[in-house]
């Protein structure tokens, strides 16, 4: 049995016919072609799958795609804006805090919604937002750099606007 | 096939707008309430339960609430642990509710799992059960017999859990809401736990309450996780502390006697040994700090 729903990624409406057991990540990954969502674990421990549904992180690896019907979803590929990278990519590349990439997606969603919510965050803010975002290859360090360098960037931009 | 890519079993859902509804469906053996779905997910796909229809919950409004009723908080069984952690009433009242939410998973983890899922998981390691032990929580439980309405009933949260994964729920009857009575003046509670690193399950876990009375303990509540094939509460503990004036080593004193009431295992987290020794170390930080949120000198 096939449920219809209709899923909002990037702002852009897919309507779909998913069964119940598809799991979000695979819808993105191989019946919308958006390879940036990330297949880890496939257990929510590594954080790769994230992606923002009504601008929160979640998890796709552990998300059946009927429960996003009618959502808001965000991935990597839905960052730029016409043709230009994100605050947060553009300061993951400068700040060097991506090495294999692999972890970068879901890491910078994660960054995102934090950032969404709370423009000017501490280390600690930081830290606890990208808790469940595992990277194997930085060490962290240029990470958490390149997210303050994106909210100082961001902020700025405001001012210019205001 | 078990895969944690793709799920291999076959199941129907049912995205109900209304309680009834969704009580209805939960009927048919076979039917499981789907959450947040961070345990019932990896459980599906390592074959360790095989529904064949799940009832998705969330977004049931009617389930979907934190509210201050009648000198209770009461948590509706769709409301998110990121929501729990963040409301006020929450924030002010249960600082150690608020700790016990926030060690669980990653910010993604608590974005989508829910408070009634911790409880029915019915892990023994779970982080929320030791402090809805100590606050004295009650879970509410509701089901239909079909055309009656919603018919309710309401537990202790200590009669919830019947043995590791399981509970008192029976086939068509979900946890409605978990509600805690509002901490007298004069209270204090604290939670802490032992993980390997930060995003782990926790080898163990305790909460303490405390009232206070000037300088003595006027009732003290002690609950642990992973010691037992359910959370526990520790009476020895409890009676020990009864009416006892602070100062001279009380806390570390009664601590110690946490060994009657526990009976931990060696498992893939920790051993029995460890768990037993650490377990009156944990205990009296928890009763330290419990203390000193009652507004206890020392
Ligand atoms: C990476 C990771 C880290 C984790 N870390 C921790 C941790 O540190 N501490 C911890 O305690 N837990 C942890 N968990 C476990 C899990 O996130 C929690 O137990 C969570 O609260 C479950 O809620 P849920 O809404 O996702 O439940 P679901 O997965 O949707 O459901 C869990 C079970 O409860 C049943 N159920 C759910 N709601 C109801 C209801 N209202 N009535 C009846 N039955 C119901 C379901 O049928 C299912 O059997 C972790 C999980 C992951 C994947
Ligand atoms: S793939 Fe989803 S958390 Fe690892
Ligand atoms: S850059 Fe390789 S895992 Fe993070």
């Amino acid at each position: 049995m096939k449920t219809a729903i209709t899923l909002n990624v990037n702002g852009k409406e897919y309507p779909l016919e998913v069964k119940a057991n598809e799991i979000l990540l695979n819808v993105l990954r191989d019946r919308l072609g958006l390879m940036g969502t990330k297949y880890g674990c496939g257990i929510g421990e590594c954080g790769d799958c994230t992606v923002l549904l009504d601008g929160k992180a979640i998890l796709s690896c552990q998300s059946l795609a009927f429960t996003a019907d009618g959502k808001k979803i965000t991935t990597i590929e839905g960052l730029e804006h016409n043709g230009s990278l994100h605050p947060l990519q553009q300061a993951f590349i400068d700040e060097g805090a991506v090495q294999c990439g692999y972890c970068t997606p879901g890491m910078i969603l994660s960054a995102k919604a934090l950032l969404d919510t709370k423009p000017d965050p501490s280390d600690q803010e930081i830290k606890q937002a990208i808790r469940g975002n595992f990277c194997r290859c930085t060490g962290y360090t240029n990470i958490i750099r390149a997210i303050k360098t994106a909210s100082e960037k961001i902020k700025d931009q405001g001012r210019k606007q205001t | 096939m078990s895969s944690t890519r793709v799920i291999s079993v076959d199941f129907e859902c049912r995205i109900p707008r209304k309680l009834e509804e969704a009580l209805e469906a939960l009927n048919e053996e076979g039917s499981q309430v789907l959450a947040g779905g961070t345990d019932l997910l990896n459980n599906i796909k390592i074959n360790a339960v095989k529904p064949s229809r799940l009832v998705y919950v969330l977004g049931i409004p009617e389930l979907e609430f934190i509210s201050v009723e009648g000198g209770r908080l009461i948590v509706g069984a769709a409301a998110l642990l990121s929501d729990i952690e963040h409301n006020r009433q929450v924030v002010s009242r249960f600082p150690a509710l608020v700790e016990a939410i926030n060690v669980i998973g990653g910010t993604q983890i608590r974005n989508m799992a829910t408070l009634a899922g911790n409880l029915c998981n019915a892990s023994p390691g779970a982080d929320t059960p030791p402090i809805l032990f100590v606050l004295d929580a009650e879970v509410e439980i509701c089901w239909t017999n079909g055309g009656t309405g919603a018919q309710r009933s309401r537990l202790p949260v200590g009669g919830f859990f019947t043995g590791p994964k399981k509970t008192v729920l029976k086939q068509g009857q979900i946890v409605h809401s978990v509600s805690i009575p509002l901490p007298p003046e004069h209270s204090g509670a604290a939670f802490r736990r032992l993980a390997r690193v930060s995003l782990d399950i926790a080898k163990i876990n305790c909460a303490a309450y405390i009232e206070r009375d000037g300088d003595t303990v006027h009732e003290a509540r002690i609950a642990l996780g992973s010691v037992a094939p359910t959370p526990v509460r520790a009476p020895t503990i409890e009676k020990a502390l009864d009416g006892r004036r602070y100062g001279g080593g009380l806390f570390q004193e009664a601590a110690e006697l946490v060994e009657e009431d526990i009976a931990p295992i060696d498992d893939v987290r920790s051993t029995a040994e460890y768990r037993r020794q650490i377990a009156s170390l944990l205990v009296r930080e928890a009763l330290q700090e419990a203390w000193r949120r009652s507004g206890g000198k020392g």
